[in-house]
Formats: C-alpha cells, structure tokens, sequence
C-alpha cells in the first residue's frame, strides 16, 4: 500500500470524518498544538542562549537544562499527539506533503541534538559546567535555534502547499 | 472620513497589494507572526510560572523578570508588526472579523494585567523575591496572564477559520 493510498483510506475511516466535521476540534487541536510549540520554544531559548553562552551565564548549565528539558519532552508528546490528530484529519494536507516530511526531519535532527548535547549534561554535577566541554556545544545551540525557527515556517507553509 | 474609508484606503494602498500579489508574502509574514508568538508566550509562561510558585532557573523573581522580559517585549513588537502587516493585506475583513475584534481586547486585558501587577505587587518584591510560594498577588496575575495569553493564542487561530477574505 503506497503512502497515497494510505491517506486516501485514512480520509475515509469515521474518525477522520468525525475531526473533520466537529467544527471545533481542528483549530482547538491547532492552538494546543501552537500552545505546545511555545512551550518547546521558551525552553528551548533560555536553554540554547545559556549554552551558546550569551544568556544567565553565572547559572551553571546542567542547573538550567535540568529544569527546563523535562518540558521540551512533554511539549514534544503533546505536539506529536495533536499533530496526529491534525493528520488522521486531513491526510492529504500532510501525507504527499513535502514541507510536512521536511518538517518531520528537521524536528527529528533538533531532537537528536537536544539528546547528544543537553541530556548528558544531566548527569554532570550541578555546580560543574559541562557544556564547554565541547567546541560544538555553542555552534549547535545557535544551530537549534534556528532549526526551531525554520521547524515553525514549515509548519506554516504546509497550509500552503 | 469615517473608519470604512480609512479601512478602504488601507486596503488599496501598494503595500496592501503588494502583499495580496506574492503569494510567498503572507505565509512568511504569518511564519514570522507564529515565531513572535512562540517567544511571547514561551518567555512570558516561565515568568508567570514562577509567579505560580513553580521554580524557574533563577532564584529570585526579580531576576528572571529582569532577564526574560527583554526577549517577551522583543518578541511581542515582531508579533504587532507582523500582525500589522497580516491586517493591512485585508483590512475591512480583519476590522469585521469579531475573533479579531476579541484578540485585541483580550491583549489589551493582558497588558492592564501585567501593568497593574507592576505599579503594585512587583514594587514590593523585594520583599517576596525569594519566598515560596509567593504572595496571592503574584499567583493571581501569573494565573491571570496565563489564562489571558492561552486565550489570545486560541482566539487568534480561530480568525484563521472565520476570516471573510482568505485569497
């Protein structure tokens, strides 16, 4: 079964039909959705800017990615639960899209960084600073931030293409 | 002249239709606008969090506040920009649209929140800057500003579903 077909009979099963036809589920799913990103955003920025050096910089970083990494991961599980929904809705609209795939990667590469550069940090002791252990750490947190920004054009543009 | 003209003349300026005729414009704008938001409430949250009573990454308020209020009011005048920009392209459809009229009123209650919260509770702080959980005023304008923020951002999807004019 071809990933066309697959949104095709997806489109089909009632509760696509049900999301699709309750009016307000798409846009409240939507704004969780954004609700989420915000989340993963504000976290992301205060953890990255603090990484790459140029924010609260007399905080060591473990201190700051411990508090703010648990709430990447649980804005990421709502965003790929609503997200979800959002495609059992409308496969087409994602499904044969390829800013959505695009969008798909990106989020996995900024995920894969925040797991290589932040989570071992973690384990570091709170006073230590683990991050400029690394010559990498700085580039890829500014990396990051961009990947998020771009991550939310995509999410724009699938609207559009 | 009345505000349907002004809406009009809006609407029939060059940039208005400079923005309708690329049809690349209004997506970057409206990316740019999400962006904005993100940073607004993504910022604004970890201080009305710690408001809550839930630690954030400093251990006085008055520091963060100090600290992360930069990047939410940076973030919040790319967000009216931007969303200037989303109105000039179809003014009178925006000026009618009654999720739109509501946004900006619920905007306009966040920021006498968050104003009332500065000429009161947060001229105090020294007093409360490091004490948890901090005093019912600040975990009511925290609540508040959530509340309102998670409105707006609510609100505003909906104009994209109840919009007259989507060209």
């Amino acid at each position: 079964m071809s990933i066309q077909t697959f949104g095709q009979w997806l489109y089909t099963t009632p509760v696509a039909a049900t999301i699709r036809e309750t009016v307000w589920i798409i846009p409240t799913v939507q704004a969780v959705h954004i609700l989420s990103i915000a989340v993963l955003v504000g976290s992301a920025l205060v953890s990255n800017l603090r990484l790459a050096g140029v924010f609260a910089a007399d905080e060591a970083s473990p201190a700051i990615i411990r508090r703010y990494l648990p709430r990447m991961w649980s804005a990421l599980g709502i965003l790929l639960l609503t997200g979800l929904v959002l495609i059992v809705a409308e496969p087409g609209r994602t499904l044969n899209n390829a800013v959505f795939w695009t969008k798909m990667a990106l989020v996995l590469i900024a995920f894969v960084l925040t797991l290589v550069f932040q989570k071992p940090l973690l384990q570091s002791p709170p006073a230590g600073n683990g991050s400029d252990k690394s010559a990498m750490t700085k580039p890829v947190a500014w990396l990051s931030l961009v990947l998020w920004t771009v991550v939310i054009f995509c999410g724009r543009f699938i609207a559009y293409t | 002249m009345s505000l349907q003209t002004v809406l009009q003349s809006i609407q029939n300026s060059g940039l208005s239709l400079w923005i309708r005729q690329n049809p690349a414009i209004f997506p970057i704008i409206e990316s740019l606008h999400v962006v904005a938001i993100t940073l607004v409430f993504g910022t604004i949250m970890i201080v009305d969090l710690r408001l809550l009573g839930f630690a954030s990454h400093r251990r006085g308020a008055n520091k963060l506040i100090a600290e992360l209020l930069p990047f939410t009011w940076g973030a919040f005048i790319l967000a009216v920009a931007t969303g200037c920009l989303l109105f000039t392209a179809n003014a009178p459809a925006y000026a009618n649209n009654t999720q739109f009229r509501l946004k900006l009123l619920v905007i306009l209650a966040a920021g006498i929140n968050m104003a009332v919260f500065h000429v009161t509770t947060h001229r105090r702080i020294a007093a409360w800057d490091t004490v948890m959980p901090p005093p019912t005023a600040a975990r009511v304008a925290g609540v508040t500003s959530l509340l309102l923020w998670v409105a707006v951002i609510y609100i505003g999807r909906w104009i994209g579903f109840t919009l007259d004019i989507l060209f």
